[in-house]
């Protein structure tokens, strides 16, 4: 059983080792009565793996996720380095 | 005037095929040459590389990367490697590049890179042989980044890594990860040779710009940082060029 004070360890390396996840970059926050997840990631297949991965581990914990897809579009501007 | 179009971290597997295209094909109107600073898979397989060529490879402009922990995470490196040369894609590891881009000799000396922390907070080659061997990586790696960038022979010099030279790149990234993000000796290897922009990925969390000791910009460009496909730097601006740039 995971003890409350590792929970966000035990998510935080679930979300990295976890071979059908690999993500590095989520947050993973405790409000009152909820754990909140953070971050983006490449698609929202990815995003929907993470919440079932997440839930399905962690069934008694209630997990919201606020997970982004990170927009891919071309820049509109240049940045000049001096 | 040399305009190099740059990212990091975009982790390609069969699910992000198509989503980078559209901006890529733009790309050639916007810039002279792609840099991507690791972290091109998720795990690391030469499957996943292929996904990688599939949707960075074959553009009309050189495209120059290195790779990151992720490529690392199969222990299949050298076959991933094999897949994106065959691609026609140039990576560097420890080893540099020129690019020849109107009239203009664009030099990048890339690496991997490692961690090990920063000034204030780093790790020490002492005590355990694994910590020894963590510390020894980092040194090793920044020390032949280092001859790597002072060999070039170039107008413009970029120095291409996947961790950070610098901790100002990681701030939004918890303090206590820092030593697994970066170190400062790349920072040192940046600086020891005329670099005019140092470009890392592999901190999502962190920030876009920042500056080595010896003031070369450094620029964040993990995906996740930049929100947008890539970003474009523009080097060796003269007065009418800069009449192009947005303020």
């Amino acid at each position: 059983m995971t003890h409350q004070i590792d929970l966000e360890a035990e998510i935080q390396r679930l979300l990295t080792e976890h071979e059908r996840i690999a993500e590095q970059g989520i947050t993973v926050h405790r409000r009152e009565n909820v754990v909140v997840l953070g971050g983006e990631v490449e698609s929202a297949q990815r995003r929907d793996e993470i919440c079932r991965q997440v839930t399905g581990h962690f069934p008694d914990i209630e997990i919201t996720c606020d997970i982004g897809i990170t927009r891919a579009q071309a820049p509109s501007e240049v940045e000049e380095i001096s | 005037m040399i305009r190099i179009a740059a990212v990091g971290d975009v982790h390609v597997d069969k699910d992000v095929v198509g989503r980078y295209r559209p901006a890529l094909e733009q790309l050639p109107d916007r810039a002279d040459a792609l840099l991507v600073a690791g972290d091109l898979t998720r795990h690391g397989t030469p499957e996943e590389a292929r996904c990688f060529a599939e949707e960075f490879g074959g553009l009309a402009v050189p495209v120059v990367v290195v790779l990151g922990n992720h490529d690392h995470q199969s222990d299949q490196q050298e076959r991933v490697t094999e897949v994106l040369t065959d691609a026609g894609i140039t990576v560097l590891e420890c080893s540099t590049t020129v690019l020849e881009i109107r009239g203009h000799r664009l030099g990048i000396a890339g690496a991997k890179g490692f961690g090990g922390g920063f000034a204030g907070a780093c790790a020490s080659n002492f005590g355990e042989r694994e910590m020894k061997d963590f510390v020894g990586t980092t040194e090793s790696i920044s020390a032949r980044l280092g001859e790597a960038l002072r060999s070039v022979e170039c107008d413009a010099l970029v120095a291409l890594t996947h961790y950070s030279p610098v901790p100002e790149t990681l701030v939004g990234e918890p303090l206590e990860i820092y030593p697994f993000l970066g170190c400062y000796q790349l920072g040192n290897a940046v600086d020891s040779a005329p670099t005019a922009l140092a470009l890392h990925g592999h901190a999502h969390h962190g920030s876009e710009r920042g500056r080595t000791p010896g003031g070369v910009p450094v620029r964040n460009v993990a995906h996740p940082v930049i929100k947008q496909a890539y970003n474009v730097y523009q080097l060796l601006t003269d007065s009418v060029d800069a009449e192009l740039v947005p303020a």
